[in-house]
């Protein structure tokens, strides 16, 4: 089982503390490399000025003894020089003088070749009782003898040092990531502070109260973002409830008027007895009636479909020309009854292929032509017509020589169960939904829909649907 | 054009809708027997030996699809006609994979179930091409496409000529316009600009047929649909 914090703001603090002594470890080494390094440099330094400072201070007595100068103490700059190591030896490597530091210790074994000849030649030395000593060579010629000074500090003071300054960080170090813990578990807490109201909020909006929105603190920050996307998502989710609960009132309205006429019928019928013409008259309304109920749930299931439908690009293509005069054929009929001609504009853009569900598009232009065929007087045309007025996009327009469509009425003519004050004339029959599922069909496809508000000789419904030029 | 020899299971829980199928599809000249769950109806199966079964879907306890797989697993030999309410093409395509030989969705035409019924049980018997059609003295040659009123040919389109045999070929009995949208339109579904388009070309075959003879041949039936036959 593998330990993982859940929450959100426990994750960002252990990734901030994380980071910080990580950051902390690598800052301290290189402080104590830097520092080790620096502290070393000096004591190179101060051992080669007491190199030359010791220079003038040897002589060889009368017995041919090397000897220091005794005032040599006296001066209390040289104090610290009382801890120092040094050793002198002839050429021949025989040992001259050796301070009383060294307690008779070697420091450094037998002379290397050409050592301190060419200045002052540094090295780490291990003395006889374990201690390491920093020490420099330098080759010095007095009285006509030339001698080797080897000079040294012992390397523990220093060591000592470091290791303070270790131990200093080491309780340092953590002392700072446990603060820096502390404080950013609450930064973090302030800083999703807003998100928690946000749930809190989000939490009792539901169906019924689904008006209400979230409060946006900063508009430019990052919550404030997320909270204007929800709200707009909350905003399209509320008018989509909304449309869904108009729709399913006009629905069960639009079903229970068939139903209503299909009760009285039936209780008029068995109300009392009557003769079997007047029995055969009232099971045909019904019949005709259920009818009625059944074209209504078929449109809706219709409906249903061609909101589920894919969209546009994932179907197949096919020529938009030949599936218009598919239905053109199919509906002359009706014209040719009313010496309606429906006429189709030859133009090369009717070989142009759509990408849609073919099935539907058939069905949504069927019901474009119907509608204007209801609406055409006897003795009138329609024209169906394609046209390219921006790249890309196919126009097909539908024209009758109709009554046209009250000013008022052009943005409800698609919505659902509508039928219009003025048009709803003798000849309409249906159940209101085939401009509907002809939207919904077209807009699927990604086309849009609509009539044309500047056209006054009848009706002018535009389809516009996008259309691959690389096709053509 | 019925096959009174025949008989018919039906298995429906809905008692009203039963009690009508029955009653409808007895006054048709078949022998009806009736179940209304699916270990009833299963029983009926094999002790009743029925030549067709109508069955619906949803049964209680039981899948109507479950007990049409049990029969095909058997290897009993029974055409079987689903009538349900679950109609979209998937359920159409998992009644018929299992075993069903035709499939009709509800709420459907009278005339249309009886039309199907006979189609299923005609399906296995010799077919009998006939070189013309006759109703009162129209006469058709199905061959040659020609129609043929007291003797007269008539002027037919060809959508016309297709209405005609086909409400011929129905021998009388009604056709509905659900059955005319699907075998003579050829349409998947029925909207209403169909219904407009069939009741429009409807007018115009009775104009041509029917208007200057006195005897009417093509009748419609209020709230079912219209039928060829001598009154």
């Amino acid at each position: 089982m593998t330990l993982r914090p859940t929450n959100l703001r426990t994750r960002l603090t252990l990734w901030y503390v994380g980071v910080l002594a990580l950051l902390l470890i690598v800052y301290a080494t290189v402080v104590l490399a830097f520092q080790y390094g620096v502290l070393t440099r000096q004591l190179y330094h101060d051992e080669v000025q007491d190199v030359v400072t010791v220079e003038g201070l040897l002589f060889f007595d009368q017995a041919g003894e090397l000897r220091l100068t005794q005032n040599y103490y006296s001066r209390p700059q040289s104090h610290l020089l009382v801890d120092r190591l040094m050793e002198v030896r002839d050429l021949s490597g025989k040992i001259l003088y050796r301070s009383s530091t060294l307690h008779n210790m070697a420091l450094g074994g037998p002379l290397r070749e050409g050592e301190g000849d060419a200045g002052f030649d540094e090295r780490l030395v291990r003395l006889s009782d374990g201690s390491h000593a920093f020490v420099v060579s330098h080759i010095h010629t007095m009285q006509g003898r030339t001698v080797v000074i080897r000079l040294g500090y012992d390397l523990g003071p220093l060591r000592d040092r470091m290791i303070q300054f270790f131990l200093m960080l080491l309780i340092a170090i953590p002392l700072a990531l446990a603060l820096a813990a502390v404080a950013g578990q609450s930064i973090a807490k302030r800083a999703l502070r807003p998100l928690e109201q946000m749930t809190a909020r989000a939490e009792r909006i539901t169906a019924s109260n689904l008006g209400d929105r979230l409060d946006i603190a900063n508009e430019r920050d990052e919550l404030g973002n997320m909270a204007r996307v929800f709200n707009h998502l909350l905003e399209r989710l509320e008018q989509a409830f909304r449309q869904l609960q108009r729709f399913t009132a006009d629905a069960s309205h639009e079903l229970r008027t068939p139903l209503a006429a299909i009760r009285t019928i039936s209780e008029v019928a068995l109300a009392k007895p009557t003769n079997a013409e007047a029995y055969h008259e009232a099971l045909g309304n019904v019949l005709e009636e259920s009818n009625r109920l059944n074209q209504t749930v078929d449109s809706l299931l219709l409906l249903a479909r061609a909101e589920i439908t894919p969209p546009g690009e994932s179907q197949p293509v096919f020529v938009i020309g030949d599936l218009v005069t598919e239905v053109v054929a199919l509906l002359e009929v009706l014209g040719e009854e009313r010496s309606v001609k429906i006429t189709q504009r030859q133009h090369e853009l009717a070989t142009v292929e759509v990408r849609a569900d073919r099935g539907l598009m058939r069905i949504a232009l069927m019901n474009v032509i119907h509608n204007a065929l209801k609406f055409s007087p006897r003795d009138s045309a329609i024209n169906i017509g394609f046209a390219q007025p921006e790249a890309s996009w196919l126009h097909i327009s539908i024209e009758d020589e109709g009554p046209g469509i009250p000013s008022e009425e052009y943005a409800k003519v698609f919505d659902r169960f509508f039928t219009s004050s003025e048009r709803s004339t003798a000849n309409t029959s249906g159940v209101g939904l085939g401009l509907s599922i002809a939207k919904l069909v077209v807009e699927r496809a990604g086309g849009r829909i609509g009539f044309d508000e500047t056209f006054h000789q009848g009706a002018r419904c535009v389809i516009r649907l996008p259309y691959n030029s690389t096709v053509l | 054009m019925s096959y009174p020899s025949s008989k018919v299971l039906i298995i429906e829980d809905d008692r009203k809708m039963s009690d009508a199928l029955v009653s409808g599809i007895r006054s048709a000249g078949y022998e009806v027997l009736a179940a209304s769950t699916a270990e009833e109806g299963f029983f009926l199966v094999h002790s009743g030996q029925p030549d067709l079964l109508l069955l619906d879907l949803t049964l209680p306890h039981r899948n109507g699809l479950d007990v049409l797989r049990q029969i095909r697993k058997e290897g009993i030999d029974i055409r079987v006609l689903i009538l349900t309410s679950h109609n979209t093409v998937d359920d159409r395509v998992e009644g018929l994979r299992s075993g069903a030989d035709d499939y009709l969705g509800k709420p459907f035409s009278f005339p249309e179930l009886l039309a199907r019924m006979d189609a299923l049980l005609r399906r296995f018997l010799p077919p009998t091409a006939p070189a013309s059609l006759k109703v009162g003295d129209l006469s058709l040659d199905p061959k040659n496409r020609m129609a043929y009123r007291a003797g007269e040919l008539l002027d037919l389109t060809p959508r016309e000529f297709d209405l005609l045999l086909y409400l011929a070929e129905n021998g009388g009995r009604t056709v509905s316009r659900e059955m005319l949208a699907k075998d003579v339109w050829r349409e998947t579904s029925r909207f209403t600009p169909i219904d407009n388009v069939i009741d429009v070309q409807i007018a115009r075959l009775r104009r041509k047929i029917d208007d200057p003879f006195n005897v009417k041949l093509l009748q419609t039936v209020r709230g079912l649909g219209f039928s060829l036959r001598e009154p």
